[in-house]
């Protein structure tokens, strides 16, 4: 029986690939990413094809390119949601070829929005004692405006030398107050949203703010 | 309640939306806890569930799959399409909640929940109703939602269907089917009185 050897070395059918996650930024496009099992020690070739729920065609992925290496990007036209994609990649060599296992996706139940931006965090006063006001924008792809899409907010908030972050829940308001501030003291304050049903952004940037120091003003009046 | 009668408050259309929308989340709430209970009361033995068939009575219901498809709809049929849902579950969820009773081993929270559903169901189609009915009253939409003269004309043709599907899939089912009636509202919304909370 032949198997082929070049110089010692042993020629395989591709590893069976990975379909590793699919996430919807805003539910209306989407992308499926990969891991490749092993070449075979041979160039190997990745397709992705998707069957939608009650139709018996198959497609092909539209686009490898936009999102990156290993992974199918469905931009608006091809992104239904409430229906069902039936997904698998096949790797393939000239010994054969490798089908991942199938991933059955809704895009309703994949979606993980971009964090929230043009974050800002204003120091405040109110009767002497100061606050912050922190305030942020919906994700830009997000369309929050059309109603297709309602997110609520999570800021967390620390002092820079401290380990534990405080966390504040903030609904869909897109601002928030944070009140008991230490004197002098220096924040890092983030941001991430989340929709009805889906999973939470990443967190924003950090916005850093330092504290005046209002506790020397009030002791110095104390010690009058 | 009408305008006439002393001490009735009569809410704003965006409150109205409001409610409904909040009603709407719950109820999707709910299928969604339950269909998770429920999957993992069958997992163990995954045949019971087997390859799901996924035809969801509800199919025949031309309902948009993307944003713009809602957007486009006029705002009659697309009050229409929320309503069709409604009404086509009403029948099959209170089935629903009498066959909780079968499974032995299930506990009685859940079998709440399905009635809690079934009641939410019937509730929420009177709410979008009146929305819609507000709706007529102040111009926003012609005259031409069929519901509020005869819900039953918005059966779907075959919608003794449910009958035929097993409890998990009827489950599957109105989770999305609920998902997306609150989409559907909060576009409605969101096109008819942006400013609020748009």
């Amino acid at each position: 029986f032949f198997t082929p050897h070049i110089m010692g070395k042993r020629y395989s059918p591709p590893g069976k690939p990975t379909l590793t996650r699919c996430r919807s930024p805003e539910k209306e496009t989407f992308t499926c990413w990969w891991e490749p099992g092993s070449d075979g020690g041979l160039p190997t070739t990745h397709a992705l094809y998707y069957r939608k729920e009650s139709s018996e065609r198959v497609y092909e992925c539209p686009d490898y390119h936009t999102a990156g290496e290993n992974s199918c990007f469905f931009n608006k036209n091809d992104t239904s949601i409430w229906v069902n994609y039936n997904i698998t990649v096949v790797a393939t060599n000239t010994l054969g070829s490798a089908f991942s296992d199938p991933v059955d996706v809704d895009v309703v139940y994949i979606v993980k929005p971009n964090p929230p931006e043009k974050q800002t965090v204003t120091i405040m006063e109110d009767k002497g004692w100061p606050f912050l006001r922190v305030s942020w924008e919906p994700p830009q792809k997000a369309d929050t405006r059309s109603g297709w899409i309602t997110l609520i907010y999570e800021l967390r908030v620390k002092l820079e030398e401290e380990n534990e972050w405080e966390m504040h829940l903030a609904g869909h308001q897109k601002t928030f107050n944070i009140f008991s501030l230490r004197s002098g003291g220096k924040y890092l304050v983030e941001v991430r949203c989340k929709p009805d049903h889906g999973f939470w952004s990443e967190w924003s940037s950090t916005s850093y703010i330092k504290v005046p120091d209002y506790f020397h003003r009030e002791k110095s009046v104390w010690i009058l | 309640c009408t305008n006439a009668h002393a001490g009735c408050h009569v809410l704003s259309l965006s409150n109205l939306f409001d409610r409904v929308i909040q009603h709407s989340a719950r109820m999707h709430g709910i299928s969604n806890d339950l269909h998770s209970e429920f999957e993992q009361y069958f997992l163990p033995s995954r045949n019971q569930i087997g390859r799901v068939s996924r035809n969801c009575h509800t199919s025949t219901i031309l309902t948009p799959n993307g944003k713009e498809n809602a957007q486009k709809m006029a705002r009659e049929e697309l009050t229409e399409v929320i309503l069709k849902l409604l009404v086509a579950w009403r029948d099959p969820l209170w089935h629903f909640h009498h066959s909780m009773a079968h499974y032995d081993d299930f506990n009685n929270f859940s079998s709440n929940k399905a009635l809690e559903m079934s009641d939410m169901v019937h509730e929420l189609r009177k709410g979008v109703e009146k929305v819609a009915e507000k709706m007529q009253v102040l111009g926003i939409t012609s005259n031409t939602v069929n519901s509020l003269t005869s819900p039953e004309a918005l059966l779907p043709s075959e919608s003794a269907e449910w009958r035929l599907m097993k409890d998990y899939d009827l489950l599957y089912c109105f989770r999305r089917d609920s998902n997306k009636v609150q989409n559907y509202l909060k576009i409605l919304k969101c096109r008819i009185v942006p400013e609020h909370g748009c």
